[in-house]
């Protein structure tokens, strides 16, 4: 589903990815861990097509297309969402609308009919009770004065509305208290299906109690310098990161 | 002074050019280079129940109820060559008079209309005469047909008597060759209320001056505007607030989305008197430059001289948030649509603000329709 080969991008004059290389096939879990600064939402950002980061040498393919010469909002129609770590507030624009907006956008780009009102609320109705969101919290502005926790659910809902083929959740868990945490772990698990695929991009292990990945990798230093299993994760957690640090250096 | 006079004295002076301080970002200067055909433009007026329409020559030679009342009424205009022109040309001005206690729900629909078949400078004027207690809207649309180069200056005269209700909508929608001046010089005793609903559309240059005057206690001036300037279009707003006599309360609320190569002017001055105690003066204007070759000029200037009083100004000039438009985006929603709505949202408290619905949608459709068309948007 999604190749990366020798990806290398930076920001400016600061090379941050020095040639990762990831495979993902469907219904699959990755999980990617690292400490501060070793380029984990960079590489979470670059997928989803941020234009503050230059690609300079590799390539990633996703559904045998090259999405490195595509837009964000076409990336988004192919099928990759991102959640975002900090989701931004756009005062004047309703979930609601901005979710309308987003469909009926990607159905054009699709080559489908654009939903009507009435498709368009039954499955409003129906991914609301995935996630477990409040009407009152859709209808309100995009995320204006939500707390936290509203905001990553907010995240997961729109994941629940656009069906992607390829969710990165970047640092969904930061910011949020276990109850939190717990719901929108649930609403990602019900997501989860055999043609889809989930990267989870997270500095504790915290989160992958509730998000069980099939795979974890250690990213460092713009690099993958471990791949295993969620026993991984588990030994990051009692070891930190020193360790690889020190195999790494 | 006779027409031609008139015409004559203003034609020593010429239009205001970027030298004068008022005119400083809209200079008038090339319109001088044209031979204009100075003409009165006729105002169409819907008529409906509780509003008497009239000349003003015809109430004051047969109305002695009106005489009366208009004893003393007639104002000093601002000292410009082009209201003395105004004047001299519209000598008898169309009068919309709502008499004591009359309360006109629905809105008036005024149209003023520039036909752009010669180069006409076209000269309008209205009074609008609200007795005590008496309420009254108008939704006025200003629109041309045509190419040629057209010039129109347009005043209005709005008194409010103790306790009167006044809105005024404006749409000013007209083409690339049409500079339109309007004047609006509004004079409000106690307790009344006065709303303007300014939205400049399209035009090749547009100014809005806009003078409130609040002669009593207890007065409520709302002013609202929004411009959406694109191309080469210049849209300026000149706002007065003279606050004579205390507890009255004044806002504006403006924004702008300027798109293209597009200008825009706000000078907001709020004049707080000696004896204007217990004022709530407030003004704000914001602004979006949507294209990198937009230009906003916004001066603030508030004046007080009574010592307790509440009065804020904020102007601010931004661009579109890049991380907004990125969400947008990472979502499937294009650039140009991201842009689209980030900007219509921007406009849209101002829109709210129009109590008349099928107004306000229309209006709301034809700033997305200007916007979407506008393809060189940049963050």
């Amino acid at each position: 589903m999604l190749s990366i080969n020798n990806l290398h991008a930076r920001i400016g004059e600061k090379e941050i990815l020095k040639g990762i290389n990831l495979e993902i096939k469907p219904g699959e879990v990755h999980a990617i861990m690292g400490p501060n600064g070793s380029g984990k939402s960079t590489l979470a950002s670059v997928l989803a097509g941020r234009e503050d980061y230059e690609v300079t040498e590799g390539s990633v393919i996703f559904q045998g297309k090259d999405i490195l010469e595509l837009a964000p909002e076409e990336r988004a129609a192919e099928g990759i969402f991102l959640a975002f770590q900090y989701p931004v507030e756009i005062p004047g624009v309703s979930t609601t609308n901005f979710l309308k907006s987003a469909v009926n956008e990607i159905r054009k780009y699709r080559g489908e009919e654009p939903m009507d009102a009435v498709q368009f609320l039954k499955m409003f109705k129906e991914k609301m009770a995935y996630v477990n969101i409040d009407q009152s919290l859709l209808s309100r502005a995009l995320n204006e004065g939500f707390s936290g926790g509203e905001k990553k659910r907010n995240e997961i809902f729109q994941m629940a509305v656009l069906e992607p083929k390829l969710a990165i959740l970047d640092e969904t868990d930061s910011g949020l208290d276990i109850d939190a945490l717990r719901i929108v772990a649930e609403g990602v698990n019900k997501l989860k299906g055999p043609d889809n695929a989930t990267i989870v991009v997270t500095h504790y292990q915290r989160l992958l109690d509730y998000i069980v990945p099939d795979f974890v990798h250690v990213l460092y230093k713009g690099r993958i310098v471990k791949s295993g299993t969620k026993e991984l994760a588990l030994e990051l957690e009692e070891k930190g990161y020193d360790w690889i640090k020190a195999e790494v250096d | 002074m006779s027409k031609e006079l008139a015409i004559k004295s203003f034609q020593a002076v010429g239009f205001p050019t970027s030298k004068m301080e008022e005119w400083k970002y809209t200079s008038l200067k090339n319109l001088n280079e044209i031979d204009w055909s100075w003409e009165e433009l006729n105002l169409s007026v819907a008529s409906i129940d509780g509003l008497q329409i009239c000349t003003l020559q015809d109430l004051l030679n047969h109305s002695t109820e009106f005489k009366a009342k208009w004893e003393g009424k007639d104002p000093i205009l601002e000292q410009n060559p082009l209201f003395a022109l105004n004047a001299a040309i519209c000598e008898n001005p169309l009068v919309l008079w709502i008499k004591e206690g009359i309360q006109i729900e629905d809105a008036v629909h005024l149209s003023v209309f520039l036909k752009q078949d010669k180069n006409t400078a076209f000269q309008s004027k209205m009074i609008v005469f609200l007795e005590k207690d008496s309420s009254f809207s108008i939704i006025e649309s200003a629109n041309s047909q045509g190419e040629t180069p057209v010039f129109s200056t347009f005043v209005q005269e709005v008194f409010l008597a103790e306790g009167a209700q006044f809105k005024y909508v404006k749409e000013q929608n007209l083409s690339d060759s049409c500079t339109y001046v309007d004047q609006t010089f509004v004079y409000q005793d106690s307790n009344s209320q006065a709303d303007t609903f300014t939205f400049s559309l399209n035009g090749g240059i547009i100014r809005n001056n806009l003078h409130f005057y609040i002669n009593g206690e207890q007065v409520v001036s709302n002013l609202n505007g929004l411009y959406v300037p694109g191309a080469n279009q210049l849209m300026d707003t000149h706002s007065v607030v003279d606050h004579r006599l205390p507890n009255s309360e004044s806002n504006e609320l403006y924004k702008g989305v300027l798109m293209g190569q597009s200008t825009g002017v706000f000078n907001g001055k709020i004049f707080v008197r000696k004896d204007a105690q217990k004022t709530n003066a407030f003004q704000s204007c914001r602004n979006v430059l949507a294209s990198q070759k937009a230009t906003m000029n916004t001066k603030p200037q508030l004046e007080i001289w009574a010592d307790d009083v509440k009065c804020s100004h904020g102007t601010t000039t931004g661009q579109l948030n890049e991380e907004s438009l990125f969400y947008m985006r990472s979502r499937g929603i294009s650039l140009a649509a991201a842009k689209t709505l980030l900007l219509l949202a921007f406009a849209q408290e101002v829109i709210d603000t129009i109590p008349f619905e099928e107004t306000r949608k229309s209006i709301s459709e034809k700033i997305i329709a200007k916007i979407e068309a506008s393809n060189d948007l940049v963050i």
